[in-house]
């Protein structure tokens, strides 16, 4: 009991501090394909390096991306542009 | 005349030798083409094989084994600009019998920039687990939560069959998304055989189960620009009783609450990754046939509402000056399961575990992990890949 008090008054703790930490307002059709990428690849996962996969395999890739993460179209059209100028 | 014969035999070997030269070049000639050609197909096809493989290794007082060994690829096509086909087959080894199955196959089309609407066998959009976290290669730990999966712990669905409407939308700074989806409804168990399965949901079904479909989805909300923190909610409710069976009239409604949030932070020097997920599966009271009687005639019933949560940080210090320390990560997770009242062979869970991963490269990690549970705990070692 004494332990699961204490975790749930850590988390809460660093939820507050990391929610301020968080507070930014630049519209997501302003940023750029790396911005994005950094910002959503690693939701989930470790953000892979352009050289991973081929410019069509990317844009395959990423087509499955916006289907398994929901990322909004600008998203998607920013991410694969910027990993493929990367190959 | 001698001089005629030798100049016409002189001629017909060098019209040989060079036909055969000229045979044996166009030869070269047709396979390096077709090398090259099959070299640019390959980097232009539209198929791929991506996927993820895993072996874990766990130790415990009881014993120690080498088990969970799994291979996964996904198929992925995109026959046109505005199509996705993908398939993942789940491989794994079961003892000494291999174990495939599908884990989704469907089909996606993108309408316009905020509607795709995919068919098929899908993962179920129930909180943020099984539908994004599930792969070795992205959970950070070598196992599920308790309280996730098809066992008859798992609380919430796993798959559906059915469509699903899905899409992102720009909110200005924030950004929101959402799937809806109509599916075939879950089947309840109420076999006797594994009295904790009774009452369970087996999900997935591509037969009709029940009367009417099940409708379901997730609303998920992005606050913030940078897309750091996620919070969402899931929904799903149907009939889960055999139509033609005496629990034709039994539903189910299920409920979760997730939340995301990655951040590089300067003053952690390093990312800090928060996951959390809260299900509730509440099931219409049933009459099952009670497993302690040998005879099957005697009936209980219990209220057949069940809960499970998961809550998980990690912190890996990105920003580090050490090579090695870039790419150590630390995680801790507390899960847990509460049955129904009065439910067979089921009892409250509570699960810690702590682990310490080492990332190889991106998709490549080596997992270490000590989990806490009643009688259950265990040391695992977790080698995962990405591809």
């Amino acid at each position: 009991m004494k332990r699961n008090t204490i975790i749930i008054a850590v988390a809460m703790i660093l939820t507050t501090g990391l929610l301020i930490a968080s507070c930014v307002s630049t519209k997501i059709t302003d940023k750029s394909g790396s911005q994005l990428w950094s910002e959503n690849c690693q939701r989930c996962h470790n953000t892979p390096p352009s050289s991973a996969f081929t410019n069509t395999q990317w844009e395959v890739i990423n087509t499955h991306m916006r289907q398994r993460a929901m990322l909004t179209d600008d998203e998607y059209k920013k991410i694969t542009e910027f990993m493929q100028a990367g190959e | 005349m001698k001089k005629k014969k030798l100049i016409q035999c002189a001629g017909l070997l060098l019209f040989s030798a060079t036909a055969f030269s000229q045979q044996y070049n166009q030869e070269n000639i047709d396979s390096l083409i077709q090398s090259k050609v099959q070299t640019q197909v390959a980097r232009n096809s539209k198929f791929l094989i991506s996927g993820y493989t895993n072996m874990t290794a766990r130790f415990s007082k009881e014993q120690s084994s080498f088990s969970n060994i799994g291979f996964v690829p996904i198929l992925l096509w995109k026959p046109h600009q505005n199509i996705l086909v993908e398939a993942e087959l789940e491989t794994g080894l079961e003892g000494s019998e291999t174990s495939i199955e599908l884990g989704y196959a469907d089909v996606s089309f993108f309408l316009n920039k905020y509607l795709t609407v995919r068919t098929g066998k899908f993962i179920s959009p129930f909180g943020i687990f099984q539908d994004r976290l599930h792969p070795s290669w992205i959970n950070k730990l070598p196992t599920f939560p308790v309280g996730i999966g098809e066992d008859e712990l798992g609380v919430g669905p796993t798959s559906e069959v059915g469509i699903d409407f899905r899409g992102g939308i720009p909110l200005g700074s924030s950004k929101m998304n959402y799937s809806v989806f109509l599916s075939n409804g879950a089947q309840l168990i109420t076999d006797q055989g594994i009295p904790s399965k009774q009452g369970t949901l087996s999900y997935g079904n591509a037969d009709a189960i029940s009367k009417k479909l099940t409708a379901g989805g997730r609303l998920g909300l992005l606050p913030f620009s940078n897309s750091s923190l996620e919070l969402g909610v899931s929904f799903r409710s149907g009939n889960v009783g055999d139509k033609n069976s005496a629990y034709k009239n039994v539903g189910a409604k299920m409920y979760a609450f997730d939340l995301t949030y990655v951040k590089q932070l300067d003053f952690i020097k390093g990312v800090f990754d928060v996951k959390a997920q809260w299900n509730k599966v509440n099931v219409d009271k049933a009459d099952y046939i009670d497993p302690d009687d040998p005879t099957g005639n005697t009936i209980y019933t219990f209220d057949n509402k069940r809960n499970s949560f998961f809550t998980q940080g990690a912190y890996r210090p990105s920003m580090a000056q050490s090579k090695f320390l870039k790419k150590t990560e630390l995680v801790f997770r507390y899960a847990g399961f509460n049955p129904p009242d009065g439910a067979k062979d089921l009892a409250k869970i509570k699960q810690y575990t702590y682990g310490i991963n080492y990332w190889v490269n991106w998709r490549t990690a080596v997992k270490l992990a000590y989990q806490n549970q009643k009688n259950d705990n265990a040391f695992l070692v977790q080698f995962a890949v990405g591809f």
